[in-house]
């Protein structure tokens, strides 16, 4: 199976056309194969006792983060529809919907970058050594985000800035009411910028896949309430984290 | 680009039987090449631009030929010749807009072999696409026909999406003026569209110019009486008279109450990527006269909305005074 696809340009010279979307199959496959390692693997383990929803609450994600979160999700949504079901076959007028959910994300993640450095303390998400001992020893507990998270996180960043990048060299090839397209490209750079879109594409399509399955699992409910209702509970927080190393506000 | 004296290594069937077509084409999906007049056919396949593993011939198909009575209007047979067309006494009495699109497709020696299916079906008629170059139609990431550099005279103007090719067929503008329908067959069953949704645009589907889909044969084409011995007008404006295509042309049907139009289509060729209806002519003139007053009305309206490219700007004023010859009385 090919990583890319390749055709000959207006010279004859064979040049790079994009992704070899032969890999969207690949790449699903992978996953639930990860998430069904995973559930077997969870399955088998002794579960410990869950702690308690109830008593009291501390916050842990501000009403303006959870909506950029299911911003983020609705427009990234739109995106994978708008973009994968033509490729699959299920064509419909997709490029208008797609250029303009991909406009929202761009917004959505600079308003994150800037709340991040502005508003917040950017290096919450950063990997340290504690981070990656946790998963290795139940008494070392993570602060607010835990290793597999911020990794999450990490390798979404990358992907959704290659994807926005190349996504905005790709709007301006094509016409809009903003402006009209510009065919300024070589093939072969054009090429690149598909096949860095599309391989981007199927970074994030595994990952979502593996962040849905996490955020729906029993014991990781918690936080995805907490993504919609902004609250853990305190005997929650005393499970899954260390006081020392994230002490949150009470929630209101 | 090579191009080759001979066919390349291809399996033909001829079938007798629609079913047996049908049975072909449903096997060979997309590989398979549905085979009319061959107009449009072995010029792909000699310039190796496009690779069927099977072409299937319809033309023994008794059952898709010919022009026949139905239960409001004619129904004729998708394999038909478009000189039989041309010829038919109640085409021309009842659908002459037909009959006369269907006399200025390419030349006599192409219409006497060329089917009505193949010139509704044909492919998308772009230099680039068809030198076989990896553009959006053809499954590639660009236009070489929209550039500030590129050949587009004779592109779209109205509902381009990145492709800019724009539907090369007579008939096709004539069969939407007279609110065709287009029966459409496959192993699954039968299906009907009307004419003006047979043909498909880039922003939905880019590498088709109809809704067939892979294992589906165009089987007939229905008109209905509606349109039946109403005023029509016809004109095709080419670089040649015989033997091209069409740079602008114009379908008109219009149903006279006395002296005023009661109801009219107007339906242009060669300025988009399917058939292209005049909406806001149609309502402009109805109500009104065959006059001087009421085409210079109209006129302005049909190139309403039109992007033209760096060199089919020519294509706005003749749409315009296509509209006006149509209204002259």
């Amino acid at each position: 199976m090919d990583i890319a696809s390749y055709k000959n340009d207006v010279w004859g010279q064979e040049v790079i056309r994009g992704v070899s979307w032969d890999l969207l199959w690949l790449v699903i496959v992978a996953a639930f194969i990860v998430i069904a390692l995973h559930a077997i693997i969870s399955a088998t383990r002794k579960r410990g006792e869950k702690p308690s929803s109830g008593g009291e609450r501390v916050s842990r994600h501000d009403a303006i983060d959870r909506a950029y979160h299911w911003v983020m999700a609705a427009s990234v949504f739109v995106l994978l529809v708008t973009g994968i079901f033509p490729i699959i076959g299920l064509e419909f007028g997709w490029l208008e919907f797609h250029w303009i959910a991909g406009l929202v994300l761009t917004v959505a993640v600079v308003f994150h970058i800037l709340r991040v450095f502005v508003a917040q303390d950017w290096r919450e998400m950063n990997l340290s050594g504690d981070d990656l001992k946790a998963p290795f020893d139940e008494s070392v507990k993570p602060g607010k985000y835990s290793a597999a998270q911020k990794g999450m996180h990490l390798a979404v960043t990358v992907l959704t800035l290659l994807v926005i990048a190349s996504g905005l060299v790709m709007f301006a090839m094509i016409d809009t009411p903003l402006w009209e397209r510009s065919n300024a490209l070589s093939e072969a750079t054009l090429g690149l910028v598909f096949f860095i879109h599309g391989i981007s594409t199927l970074g994030l399509i595994g990952l979502i896949c593996l962040h849905i399955y996490f955020a729906l699992r029993p014991e990781k409910l918690f936080y995805t309430r907490s993504m919609i209702k902004g609250w853990i509970s305190r005997d929650e927080l005393a499970a899954n984290h260390d006081p020392q190393r994230w002490t949150p506000d009470e929630a209101s | 680009m090579a191009s080759f004296d001979v066919m390349p290594d291809t399996q033909l069937y001829q079938p007798a039987e629609l079913d047996d077509a049908l049975r072909l084409a449903d096997q060979y999906g997309k590989d398979g090449w549905i085979l009319g007049g061959g107009q449009d056919t072995y010029g792909w396949l000699k310039d190796r631009a496009k690779h069927p593993r099977a072409m299937i011939d319809l033309n023994g198909v008794a059952t898709l030929k010919g022009i026949r009575e139905s239960d409001d209007g004619i129904e004729i047979g998708a394999a038909t010749t478009l000189r039989e067309i041309i010829r038919d006494e109640r085409i021309n009495r009842d659908y002459g807009l037909l009959a006369s699109a269907a006399g200025r497709v390419a030349s006599p020696q192409i219409r006497n072999v060329g089917t009505l299916g193949g010139n509704l079906s044909q492919d998308a008629r772009c230099w680039y696409y068809r030198r076989g170059l990896d553009c959006y139609r053809a499954g590639g990431n660009i236009c070489y026909a929209d550039g500030p550099e590129a050949m587009n005279r004779e592109h779209a103007v109205f509902n381009a999406s990145r492709c800019v090719a724009v539907s090369p067929s007579d008939t096709a503008t004539a069969l939407v003026a007279l609110d065709a329908t287009m029966v459409v067959a496959s192993v699954d069953g039968e299906r009907t569209v009307a004419a003006e949704d047979y043909f498909v645009g880039p922003k939905t589907h880019i590498t088709q110019m109809t809704s067939l889909e892979p294992g589906e044969i165009l089987t007939a084409v229905r008109i209905p009486a509606t349109w039946a011995g109403k005023r029509f007008f016809f004109e095709k404006v080419a670089d040649r008279d015989v033997w091209d295509f069409a740079l602008v042309s114009i379908a008109v049907a219009m149903s006279m109450d006395g002296d005023t139009i009661a109801d009219s289509r107007f339906v242009c060729g060669g300025v988009a990527c399917t058939p292209h209806r005049l909406r806001k002519v149609e309502s402009a003139v109805r109500g009104k006269s065959l006059s001087d007053e009421s085409a210079e009305a109209a006129a302005p309206l049909a190139s309403q909305g039109a992007k033209p490219l760096n060199y089919n700007h020519f294509k706005l004023p003749l749409m315009e005074n296509l509209v006006r010859r149509a209204m002259r009385s």
